[in-house]
């Protein structure tokens, strides 16, 4: 086996986090796994070894999703952090409250309330559509759901964003956020049942907690994963939704001459532009990759956005085609750490797409406005000058 | 060929069963039932389709 290409692309630089695709072109080209000097990690880079990885946690352990050890730290013990056998209890309890399944009767109640905020919007004729739509309609959704209330929904945007940021190495945005995640974490470590709205499903965690069905003392963690993951990624992918149609009017005209592509879209929206595009792991032994070794202790990022871009994998990967129907995408991950609250994710997400295709004709946005970040690739601002109705 | 569930793994994302209604299907309570087990030919690709999109890798056909 031989040592794996260097590069000195710098994955945490501001150019690369506001537009990685060239850069992870240009990686997935040198090959499978590359060594990135700057960030000290090995890169998975090309779709077939992503997926795979994902699915081995024998051999890429969970113990360093974040890429730096404070934070690594701070997770351990959860079930993001952690591999099976631990991680298979710690992930049903995760899941118990937040599975397809117990999510069944929430899809009206979602619909309903897209559908009342996109109308409201077009109504509107113009709207600034981050804080308008990709943010009030996740956090109202999240909050409902887990019962937040007061305070603490006040502060879920900034909390959900920080948990994200000081998942990155240890730089300024790391640094900054740290303090703001610790105000999340002390929440959630003292959060109590009579603390959240009667009925929801944070209360239902903690009824879990009571009758034994969770181990003791995880309801505020799971609470903690709730606000930390399922916030920031959801208002990312919205925001996509929005922008990717108001660049793609015929892509939007083929949504609303089929609405069946619905589902499509949105795997084609978490593609092209993934939430998350970058995850950490820690290699447990030397992995031999197509000839290439990752040595044992190596710390590993997993890019799922390049191999979404993989033409190994994806014919003509750059464009953007509501029809494609990419199934099987990495934005959410794979395997046994595959993302926990994809099904809220979708139910959201589609609620969105099915609103503004039945409602909106086109959107005439002007320029995104995008700040770098550690973690989530987002739009920041995103102004809709005008609505041409449906 | 065999369809194999994972049983303790599926958390009803239903993928599955968009990629292979002939197969599986959600019950009312969302469990997953494998209508087929033992399949071939035509089957066994599509029971292959439904193993591939599973988020968590709760299928594989065997």
């Amino acid at each position: 086996m031989t040592k794996p290409p260097t590069s000195d692309v710098d994955l945490f630089a501001d150019d690369v986090l506001l537009d990685p695709f060239q850069a992870y072109a240009e990686l997935r080209e040198q090959g499978p796994v590359v060594h990135l000097r700057k960030n000290d990690v090995y890169a998975l880079t090309r779709y077939d070894v992503i997926r795979g990885a994902l699915a081995d946690w024998e051999s890429f352990s969970s113990a360093s999703i974040a890429f730096n050890p404070t934070a690594n730290e701070a997770l351990t013990g959860t079930s993001l952090a952690s591999d099976p056998p631990a991680h298979t209890q710690l992930r049903a309890a995760l899941t118990e409250n937040l599975s397809p399944r117990a999510l069944r009767g929430l899809k009206g109640r979602i619909e309903t309330k897209a559908d009342t905020l996109v109308a409201e919007l077009v109504e509107r004729g113009s709207f600034e559509a981050v804080d308008a739509l990709a943010r009030a309609f996740p956090l109202e959704v999240v909050a409902d759901l887990i019962g937040f209330t007061g305070h603490v929904r006040d502060n879920m945007l900034r909390w959900g964003q920080a948990a994200m940021q000081v998942l990155g190495p240890m730089n300024q945005r790391t640094a900054e956020n740290f303090p703001v995640a610790g105000e999340l974490y002390a929440w959630c470590s003292a959060v109590r049942a009579d603390d959240l709205a009667e009925g929801s499903v944070g209360r239902g965690i903690f009824e879990a907690e009571a009758r034994g069905a969770i181990p003791p003392d995880t309801a505020g963690h799971i609470i903690h994963q709730y606000l930390g993951a399922g916030v920031d990624s959801t208002i990312a992918a919205i925001g996509n939704i929005v922008a990717l149609f108001a660049r793609h009017p015929d892509q939007l005209a083929l949504v609303r001459a089929d609405p069946s592509l619905v589902p499509a879209a949105f795997n084609e929206v978490l593609r092209f532009w993934p939430p998350i595009n970058a995850w950490g792991r820690l290699a447990t032994r030397d992995v031999d990759i197509d000839g290439t070794v990752v040595p044992a202790g190596a710390q590993v990022a997993v890019l799922l956005g390049s191999g979404n871009r993989d033409p190994r994998h994806y014919d003509d990967p750059d464009a953007f085609l509501v029809t494609r129907n990419p199934v099987d995408h990495l934005a959410f991950g794979y395997g046994p750490h595959g993302c926990a609250g994809q099904g809220l994710a979708r139910l959201e997400a589609h609620a969105v797409i099915e609103a503004l295709s039945r409602r909106v004709g086109r959107l005439v946005a002007g320029p995104e406005v995008r700040v770098p970040s550690n973690t989530t690739r987002s739009i920041e601002e995103l102004p809709v000058l005008e609505v041409i109705p449906a | 060929m065999r369809i194999v569930l994972d049983r303790p793994r599926c958390e009803g994302h239903g993928l599955c069963e968009e990629a292979a209604p002939q197969l599986m299907h959600l019950d009312d309570e969302g469990e997953l039932v494998l209508d087929r087990e033992e399949v071939d030919g035509a089957d066994a690709a599509l029971a292959n389709a439904a193993a591939r999109v599973c988020p968590v890798a709760a299928l594989r056909v065997a």
